[in-house]
């Protein structure tokens, strides 16, 4: 790709993930809400295509569809609003996490703009995909290892905190609509 | 300009490798219906049966339902045929030829996989109604299970390959065709096939029991091109399972394209025919046999092939 | 597109994702504010691999590290909302007053 194809795709995909990221705090539909976000990744995945690291891009997007369902199907399992079409503002504290979001960017953004970064390119970028896949199997196989077992452990403990009949008793008890008044428990 | 028109030729050559399959597809899916009821084949009315059905759509109005997501609505059947069109551009045509072919061509194509479920979602979501509702969380359901089945049986094929991309996947069955090499990846791979484009035994989500579940609520054009987009991911998934296990344009005599169109045309034969032969699969028989039954042999077949080419 | 620009859009999702964390009610929302935070760094990540590693794959292995991590707090959040709510019938902060089970 030429260099102005890439600058305006670049701008398409940080326009999108940002402005996707937004709306997935400022809709009032949860299900919509994971469409941004998900929408926010496919665009983070698209940049990161462009900066060459091929794989990974592709991988985050591949990744991020299956976890958007679940997150959807999760949170019409358990939010008052099976559908999730009706609007509702579930916000707490909103001008110090906007204060906060502000202070993060302007850090994160301000060490980032200030920094002196080296200019040490890849010789060769079209083989990124390849000397990943054998750093993967090859010198850093021991780290690949750890993500699989710490996967491993986790599907264990989320089973095990998330099973039907565990310490928790009955999964059936669970199935009650939660109440309508949010703050039940510390009227109390 | 030259790139731009490259563009341009590129994604008409997809439109109309879909449309062709779409409408074999359609025509065959008639065929196959008429031999398994005995009905006499007569061969004009089945061909113009597809066409009649587009003509009937036209002239249907829509319908609305209370408070849907329009965008939504709008964007499902769009992102259903771009994924398609997105799978389509990967598929090698002729020996080097391909209108794309990226190093993670495989991943590519899981990922246009991955997302049938958000817009199958996205379709029963966005009408706010019951039925379709249900019907995207069975292809919730569905999606989430097919997917790793989906991953191994084709992760076997980029073994002997050496590489992600699709044209080196065709080009390392030179030789031996995957499905003699891995003979369990073919089969999964159908499965899983039937249920990306919710078709047939696993047409789960849009199946009749739910009075057309994520259609439910589509009438007219919606309805068409929900089917149209349907029908051409059965396409793409054909035509690179072809690729992917059947040798690509590989075969005697006739040249490349002709072998990728009679491979793909073989492929949409069986679904067409498992339409109408097989009984539609409970959810929950389903989801146990893709995870009990076919993520083991998914990965059996892998080590299989591993072992293959030590 | 220059690595700045790449740093700023990052940072920019990060902050976004520390907004969302803090101000959402429920357990769902306040996840999808953590990641947003994490696919920030990971775009960050990426940029100063792709500027300053002269290719070598060790910050692609990073990446794959974070993505570990982003399913790993997927995974066990959505435990731990579902085994909050059998216990407390609680989709939302405001309803864990205390910890203990």
């Amino acid at each position: 790709m030429t260099g102005a194809l890439i600058d305006l795709s670049f701008a398409a995909f940080s326009l999108v993930a940002i402005v996707a990221g937004v709306r997935v705090f400022r809709t009032d539909s949860m299900v919509r809400a994971a469409f941004y976000l998900l929408a926010s990744f496919a665009a983070a995945g698209g940049i990161i295509v462009l900066l060459g690291a091929e794989f990974l891009g592709m991988v985050l997007i591949l990744m991020m569809a299956g976890e958007m369902l679940v997150m959807a199907i999760v949170m019409v399992m358990y939010m008052m609003n099976p559908a999730g079409l009706n609007p509702m503002v579930m916000v707490h504290q909103p001008r110090t996490a906007v204060v906060a979001g502000v202070v993060a960017f302007l850090a994160i953004a301000g060490v980032g703009l200030s920094g002196e970064v080296p200019s040490r390119p890849a010789p060769n970028p079209a083989a990124a995909t390849a000397d990943l896949g054998r750093e993967l199997l090859g010198n850093s196989m021991l780290v690949f290892q750890t993500a699989g077992v710490t996967l491993l452990a986790t599907m264990v403990g989320a089973i095990a905190v998330a099973a039907p009949r565990g310490r928790y008793g009955d999964a059936a008890e669970g199935s009650e609509e939660p109440g309508l008044q949010p703050d039940e428990e510390a009227s109390a | 300009m030259s790139p731009l028109l490259d563009v341009i030729a590129a994604a008409a050559a997809v439109a109309g490798l879909l449309a062709v399959g779409a409408l074999a597809l359609a025509i065959g899916d008639g065929v196959a219906g008429a031999a398994v009821a005995g009905r006499p084949i007569r061969v004009l009315p089945l061909i113009a049966a597809p066409f009649a059905r587009a003509a009937l759509a036209a002239r249907t109005g829509s319908t609305t339902t209370e408070r849907p997501d329009g965008a939504g609505r709008a964007v499902a059947p769009a992102l259903l045929a771009g994924l398609a069109a997105l799978a389509m551009v990967l598929l090698p045509l002729a020996p080097g030829v391909a209108l794309a072919d990226p190093d993670t061509g495989f991943v590519v194509y899981s990922a246009a996989v991955a997302f049938v479920m958000i817009a199958v979602f996205l379709h029963g979501w966005s009408p706010n109604s019951t039925l379709p509702l249900h019907g995207a969380y069975r292809f919730g359901a569905v999606a989430l299970s097919f997917q790793i089945p989906f991953l191994l049986a084709m992760l076997a094929t980029a073994l002997p390959a050496q590489s992600l991309s699709i044209v080196r996947i065709v080009e390392a069955q030179a030789s031996l065709w995957n499905v003699v090499r891995e003979p369990l990846g073919l089969p999964i791979y159908l499965v899983v096939g039937l249920a990306v484009g919710f078709w047939g035994p696993l047409n789960l989500p849009d199946g009749d029991d739910l009075a057309g579940g994520t259609s439910a609520e589509d009438a007219g054009l919606a309805r068409w091109l929900w089917q149209v987009a349907r029908l051409s991911m059965l396409v793409a998934v054909a035509a690179l399972g072809a690729a992917a296990f059947l040798g690509g344009y590989f075969g005697p005599i006739l040249p490349g394209p002709v072998w990728v169109a009679v491979k793909t045309g073989l492929l949409l034969a069986a679904m067409a025919a498992a339409q109408h032969l097989l009984a539609r699969v409970r959810i929950e028989r389903f989801v146990g046999v893709a995870w009990v039954l076919l993520v083991p042999l998914a990965l059996l077949n892998v080590f299989v092939s591993g072992a293959f080419l030590l | 597109m220059t690595t700045e620009a790449v740093l700023v859009v990052g940072a920019a999702l990060f902050g976004i994702g520390v907004f969302g964390a803090l101000s959402q009610q429920s357990f769902v929302m306040l996840m999808m504010g953590i990641e947003l935070m994490i696919n920030g760094s990971l775009l960050v990540l990426v940029a100063m691999w792709a500027r300053a590693a002269s290719g070598s794959p060790d910050g692609q292995m990073l990446a794959i590290v974070f993505m570990t991590v982003m399913a790993v707090e997927m995974s066990l959040g959505f435990a731990l909302i579902t085994g909050v709510y059998r216990v407390r019938r609680a989709d939302i902060t405001e309803k864990l007053r205390k910890l203990k089970g």
